[in-house]
């Protein structure tokens, strides 16, 4: 009860912050906005409500999504501050949760130097949508990206190097990262610290050419050596690989992972992991520009002799159809049929029907 | 098991009406207004002691889609873009973003929200707002009719063109 006062408390002042934005906005000594050294805040809201109905569930209903505030703040010419906080239902209470908190010096598009809590820089999803769903096309991430995913570290807490590579028209840019790997709950990054002196670090290098104005592509890598609860330290190594058509007619996404995890005391317990999905919509012409059709298949297949995720049940399979309606600019309709086996026991049939919106001022 | 069959049977009509709903939206929407193009050449014009000459298209276009947020002297690029219904800002958000409101707004509350940028787009609401504050933001860039230009802004060539020379793109 106390914890959910508090979450309560966070999330009172947040909106209210959101609330006042205007005000806030208009409170400064430059109204005309000309003098850039002044901070300057921006505060974004998304949320979502859905009905789920599983096959042979008894439990079909209604859930509030994530309640999530974003904060951004320019102080100056180069320096800024990010932050996304959530509150999710739970079962018997709800969970506030600091999702990123990043400062950030821009010394140029070639060179910005930040450091906080992240979205680990792996694939495409986990980088492009964070917690808004509003944003994204469907109600949900992909499996192998959820949020409390255990076969990507959705976050990670360090330093990050980011920017430009101008040498061809490919529209190169790079992410280098450093930082505190897996809590010894693996779904959690180390917000308190590297729990054992290993950090895990990563790169990544994405491609948007300006002659395929709409195309993006990328690869990646991380690597940490991670220390699950009452388990033996395993080495992990993640390659990442992404398309993406970023225009609505076509959007195209295709993403894929492979893990490597390996006993860090004897190198011959290793297993793999295989994961990807290829998400396709279209968003129609003209007078039905406001509807949305889509589909997505997913895959994820973990090695049973896999020392960190062999275990725990991850293999999944499934496939989305549905329907956007973007009915208020603000806010969209979604209704989707899903066809998914979770670790191998059997096909079953869902549906969700989602409301997403954001409270934005642009 | 009579319950369950009432229950799986509720289920299925709840589907289907909820699946009727959306198919009898989809072929339904209100028509909607065709919106008028500008008959002049769109001028880009940056702040004057900006060090910028001419800009291809694709580079003017990674300026404003703020994929590039620097000048090459180092300055930040601030960005001025007119106010929704101007006939200037539908033609930009045409030939230069390829993008109508809707994808505009998501475009930048994505980026916002992806941490990439510390603010979005200043609106201006005239040409006039548009002359003032570029003239009084150093490092800014925006556009407007290139009959209304004066010389209080520096006017950039666009694939090596000025609006008033044959084979200016953003006509």
């Amino acid at each position: 009860m106390r914890k959910f006062a508090r979450a309560g408390k966070v999330f009172s002042c947040l909106f209210c912050a959101l609330a006042l934005q205007p005000a806030l906005a208009q409170h400064s000594m430059d109204p005309a906005g000309t003098d850039l050294s002044q901070p300057e805040f921006h505060v974004m809201g998304f949320g979502d409500i859905s009905y789920i109905s599983r096959e042979g569930s008894d439990t079909d209903g209604f859930a509030i999504g994530q309640a999530v505030a974003h904060l951004s703040a320019s102080l100056g010419h180069s320096f800024g501050v990010f932050g996304e906080f959530s509150m999710t239902a739970r079962d018997t209470e709800y969970s506030a949760e600091v999702e990123r908190l990043i400062v950030k010096y821009e010394f140029s598009d070639l060179l910005k130097l930040s450091a906080g809590r992240y979205h680990t820089p792996i694939g495409y999803w986990n980088n492009a949508f964070h917690h808004g769903a509003w944003l994204q096309t469907t109600t949900s991430r992909p499996e192998m990206v959820k949020f409390g995913s255990q076969i990507v570290p959705i976050h990670f807490v360090g330093g990050l190097v980011e920017g430009n590579i101008p040498v061809t028209d490919l529209g190169l840019t790079y992410m280098a990262g450093f930082g505190n790997g897996r809590h010894e709950n693996i779904a959690r990054a180390g917000d308190a610290g590297d729990i054992n002196g290993e950090n895990a670090w990563m790169f990544q290098l994405n491609t948007s050419p300006s002659k395929y104005y709409g195309f993006k592509a990328g690869v990646g890598y991380y690597q940490d050596v991670v220390s699950p609860a009452a388990e033996p330290e395993v080495d992990e190594q993640t390659f990442s690989a992404y398309v993406a058509w970023a225009k609505e007619a076509p959007e195209i996404i295709v993403e894929f992972i492979h893990s490597t995890h390996e006993l860090a005391s004897d190198s011959s317990v290793s297993g793999d992991v295989d994961g990807w999905y290829a998400q396709f919509a279209w968003r129609l012409e003209a007078k039905k520009r406001q509807w949305k059709p889509y589909a997505r298949y997913e895959r994820n297949r973990i090695d049973d002799s896999d020392p960190l995720l062999g275990d725990l049940g991850l293999d999944y399979d499934g496939g989305i159809l549905g329907l956007r309606w973007d009915f208020n600019p603000y806010a969209a309709l979604k209704a989707e049929y899903r066809n998914e086996e979770f670790d191998s026991n059997g096909r079953e049939n869902n549906f969700r029907l989602q409301v997403s919106f954001v409270l934005a001022k642009l | 098991m009579h319950m369950k069959t009432f229950k799986n049977f509720g289920k299925r009509k709840a589907t289907f009406a909820i699946a009727s709903f959306f198919a009898v939206l989809l072929f339904w929407t209100p028509g909607s207004a065709q919106e008028t193009a500008s008959e002049t050449a769109i001028a880009i014009v940056v702040h004057k002691d900006t060090q910028v000459e001419n800009l291809s298209l694709e580079e003017l276009r990674s300026i404003f889609l703020a994929n590039q947020q620097f000048w090459p002297d180092r300055t930040r690029i601030i960005l001025l873009v007119r106010a929704p219904q101007s006939d200037e800002r539908t033609f930009v958000l045409n030939s230069i973003y390829q993008m109508d409101e809707a994808q505009f707004r998501q475009y930048w509350i994505a980026k916002m929200f992806r941490a990439e940028v510390p603010r979005g787009p200043k609106i201006v609401f005239s040409t006039d707002m548009t002359l003032e504050l570029v003239l009084a933001i150093p490092g800014s860039i925006s556009f407007m009719r290139a009959n209304e230009v004066t010389d209080q802004v520096r006017v950039v060539r666009v694939d090596g063109k000025l609006p008033s020379e044959a084979g200016y793109p953003l006509k």
